[in-house]
């Protein structure tokens, strides 16, 4: 089976428009959160992109265009296939217009029109997990040949209707993003539009397993024994043991109970427990696009060495990273990557 | 090349006028806060199930479900409560796929690795799906509210 790799990757979110500017904010101590507000009287902090255009899919389809220009992977063949990781979709124009046109699988169809991509279209939508699971599908059709490279999208631009939903369901911060903070109050969510290169050639990050577990348990929360299960499934397939681990990303949303449930199951996993890390409190809760997102973020850190605004005490040594998803729906998913450079 | 054996392969279509009231029967409870395409979907794959004598999936099989449609059915009673406030949070909740899987995960008894991952050429589906699977096989769904819902488990043949 072939190797799979982190060929090339691009964000915009709030911290900037590209990887570049995104780190720099972030190094410089990050951005504020714009209020949103989604109905008279309601409103909560949000990590918003800076482009106001009010014409959603001509903005959508600029940032696309934008992103996956910067992953690389519009500089080779479009024809591997492509998969568009989101929770939300098209959710703001729907919410703008009430005009229902094509079905579900529509506007995955348009966003690869907007690049100009001929492979597989598929959409992925888990919720929260919907960007990490599309890595695992893509890293597994390159695992067994089907293609040499593919395109993860991971997609969550504003609407009204999801931050409305979380606000409805009481899990918004009025605050702001404490992600395992002690006065933690709640999620703060943000828009992100991420694009992962993968590819079977070599290069610095080996995609080296994952592993996606559903719990319906708990819809809305983290279930335990499904974070255990996640991470020794994850380990396993990438043959590695929970010493391995020099980092971990969490999904670390900022809220109450989730946060801490999940920090006790992972160290039923990992003791002692490795450095962690969170994005949450510098782009929010990005839902489908946060595990693109964030490991765009994570490997451009480590990669241009801006490891200060990672975390307060920055691993001396990072070989091997699990990087976690955990989502509305009882979705629990985790990819660990390898750096090959060391 | 794997080769596969369907253990049952189930359609239902069109669908019975009775469908929900025979999940109920079947369920022993009448399924709560999930929408009409969310239940379709647990009709279906508890058939499914029952066709290859098995009370749920075993672990390490995983769980796959598509869909033309959705649940665009609830994404339009959102956008339609959106209009004069705040969705309604089951409303919001009903539009989410992963609610779908989550409900799977919970009246079949199961924890695994459970999608909603779409493409429009049902075999790239499919394909992508046995890639992904392991020897335990797999339970893969195509369900479309008010219209039908056509399930198969399938193993690798050893």
């Amino acid at each position: 089976m072939n190797e799979v790799y982190l060929a090339g990757r691009g964000l915009a979110s709030a911290l900037g428009p590209d990887l570049e500017s995104g780190l720099t904010a972030l190094s410089r101590g990050g951005v504020t959160p714009i209020r949103f507000e989604v109905a008279s009287g309601f409103a909560w902090p949000y990590y918003a992109i800076a482009d106001e255009d009010p014409d959603w899919l001509a903005r959508a389809a600029r940032i696309t265009h934008r992103v996956a220009t910067e992953s690389g992977a519009l500089a080779g063949p479009r024809t591997g296939p492509l998969f568009l990781g989101s929770s939300s979709l098209d959710m703001g124009v729907l919410e703008q217009h009430h005009e229902f046109r094509g079905d579900y699988q529509t506007f995955a169809e348009t966003v690869a029109g907007w690049i100009d991509w001929r492979g597989p279209v598929f959409t992925v939508s888990t919720a929260c997990t919907s960007g990490m699971n599309a890595v695992l599908s893509a890293r597994m059709l390159i695992r067994h040949s089907h293609t040499d490279h593919a395109l993860v999208l991971g997609m969550e631009l504003r609407n009204r209707i999801t931050v409305g939903g979380f606000g409805g369901m009481q899990l918004l911060s009025p605050t702001g993003a404490q992600p395992l903070g002690q006065a933690r109050n709640g999620l703060v969510l943000g828009e992100a539009m991420a694009a992962l290169h993968l590819s079977s050639q070599p290069s610095r990050w080996r995609l080296a397993g994952g592993a996606n577990v559903v719990d319906g348990r708990d819809p809305a929360g983290t279930v335990p024994s499904a974070v255990v299960a996640m991470c020794q499934q994850a380990l396993a397939e990438s043959g590695l043991s929970p010493t391995d681990i020099d980092l971990i990303k969490p999904q670390a949303a900022g809220g109450l109970a989730n946060d801490a449930t999940e920090a006790r199951a992972l160290r039923q996993v990992f003791n002692p427990l490795p450095e962690l890390v969170s994005f949450k409190a510098a782009i929010g809760h990005t839902l489908g696009a946060a595990g693109p997102a964030e490991l765009a973020l994570l490997d451009y850190a480590q990669d241009t060495s801006l490891n200060a605004p990672l975390a307060e005490q920055a691993p001396k040594r990072v070989r091997h990273v699990l990087a976690s998803i955990l989502g509305f729906g009882g979705g629990h998913t985790a990819v660990v990557l390898e750096d090959c450079g060391k | 090349m794997t080769t596969w054996h369907t253990q049952a392969h189930v359609l239902v279509d069109p669908l019975p006028a009775d469908w929900r009231e025979q999940l109920v029967a079947h369920l022993g409870r009448r399924p709560r806060r999930i929408g009409a395409w969310a239940e379709l979907a647990l009709y279906g794959a508890r058939l499914c199930l029952d066709a290859a004598k098995e009370q749920t999936l075993p672990a390490g099989a995983q769980l796959r479900v598509a869909s033309l449609i959705g649940p665009l059915d609830s994404v339009r009673a959102m956008t339609e409560q959106a209009k004069t406030g705040l969705p309604m949070p089951f409303t919001f909740m009903q539009s989410q796929p992963s609610q779908m899987l989550a409900a799977l995960s919970l009246y079949l008894v199961w924890q695994g690795d459970a999608r909603f991952t779409l493409c429009r050429d049902k075999q790239a589906a499919l394909q992508l799906a046995q890639q992904e699977c392991g020897p335990a096989g797999m339970l893969f769904g195509w369900v479309e509210e008010d219209r039908r819902t056509e399930w198969w488990r399938l193993v690798p043949s050893p």
